[in-house]
């Protein structure tokens, strides 16, 4: 479990990073790859080791920084909505509906649309939670972090050994 | 490394750059309106989708910034590239840190005020970038490959 603390590490600040509110404008398609490369690099410097880093390693450390980052980010993001009952859903819902009339589509679609939103919006200022959303942003974080982590982890091994062999030369 | 992964790498960003494109296919697929503020929801964790950032003037919009856009655009093409031409030679670090300078200028200089945020900059700043960091994912990709293959021999 030790071997990875630094995923864990790097994983929790891009999670806080995708969440927190502020912070969160900051937020970049970068962020995840950075939080991996950074995860490995802190992991050279623990061991102490200039090892080439091996990329069946580097793909497991991507992994575990993307899938933290997806643990904190949806238990921040489901504590925060509960305790504040406010969203980006519910924030942007105005402009949401605004955005759906924009588009050239029959009244029965735009009602759908529009019918599905609302129960979830409903249901968030009402309680603080809602399942749809819940489970939409559960599948959305462990999918696209896990992606972007497992990306980040190689291209960030690939730039670490580089590094490696043009300092040996 | 086999045609049919690099298809597979295509197909990934062909169906990623189809979300971050969606509002544009909505006159010719009116159903998938419903998708899109799902899709946005799920963007957002990557971009801070700012709207006077993103591509797109009237209706439609990108559901990412110009910057994030282009270096998914930039990895997409040269995804494209791979699949026709095989990259054999290995990428030298200093190709990614060449690539990279001209958005961090960018991003240093519109920050300072020296001029204002230029999304066709942004694009093409990403592209360049996404360009070069696909060329490092697809070495590294060939490199696990290969790892395992010999882990399983």
């Amino acid at each position: 479990m030790k071997k990875y603390i630094s995923p864990v590490v790097c994983g929790f600040a891009a999670g806080v990073l995708q969440v927190v509110p502020l912070i969160k404008s900051f937020s970049c398609c970068l962020i995840l790859p950075a939080a991996a490369f950074f995860a490995l690099l802190l992991d050279q410097k623990a061991t102490k080791s200039t090892e080439r880093i091996q990329m069946s390693k580097a793909l497991l450390f991507g992994l575990y920084t993307g899938l933290t980052a997806a643990f904190f980010g949806t238990i921040f993001e489901i504590m925060i909505t509960f305790i504040t009952r406010q969203n980006d859903i519910i924030i942007a819902f105005p402009e949401m509906q605004r955005m759906v009339e924009g588009f050239p589509l029959s009244p029965e679609i735009k009602n759908e649309v529009m019918s599905i939103f609302q129960t979830v919006r409903k249901e968030l200022m009402d309680t603080g939670f809602s399942w749809i959303y819940t489970i939409s942003i559960l599948f959305n974080n462990f999918f696209i972090n896990s992606v972007f982590g497992i990306i980040g982890g190689l291209i960030g091994a690939q730039i670490i050994n580089s590094k490696n062999k043009s300092s040996e030369v | 490394m086999r045609f049919i992964l690099r298809l597979l790498i295509v197909l990934f960003l062909t169906l990623w750059l189809f979300g971050v494109f969606i509002e544009w296919l909505i006159p010719v697929f009116p159903n998938i309106a419903a998708a899109v503020p799902f899709l946005q929801k799920s963007y957002s964790l990557v971009c801070h989708q700012q709207q006077q950032k993103l591509l797109g003037e009237s209706v439609y919009h990108s559901l990412v910034c110009s910057r994030c856009a282009g270096i998914y655009l930039g990895f997409y093409l040269v995804s494209i590239v791979s699949l026709f031409y095989a990259i054999k030679k290995e990428p030298k670090l200093k190709i990614l840190l060449i690539a990279a300078i001209p958005m961090i200028a960018d991003v240093i200089l519109y920050s300072l005020g020296f001029y204002d945020y230029s999304k066709t900059l942004a694009l093409l700043t990403g592209v360049l970038l996404g360009s070069a960091g696909f060329l490092y994912f697809y070495s590294a990709l060939k490199k696990l490959i290969q790892e395992l293959s010999s882990k399983k021999n």
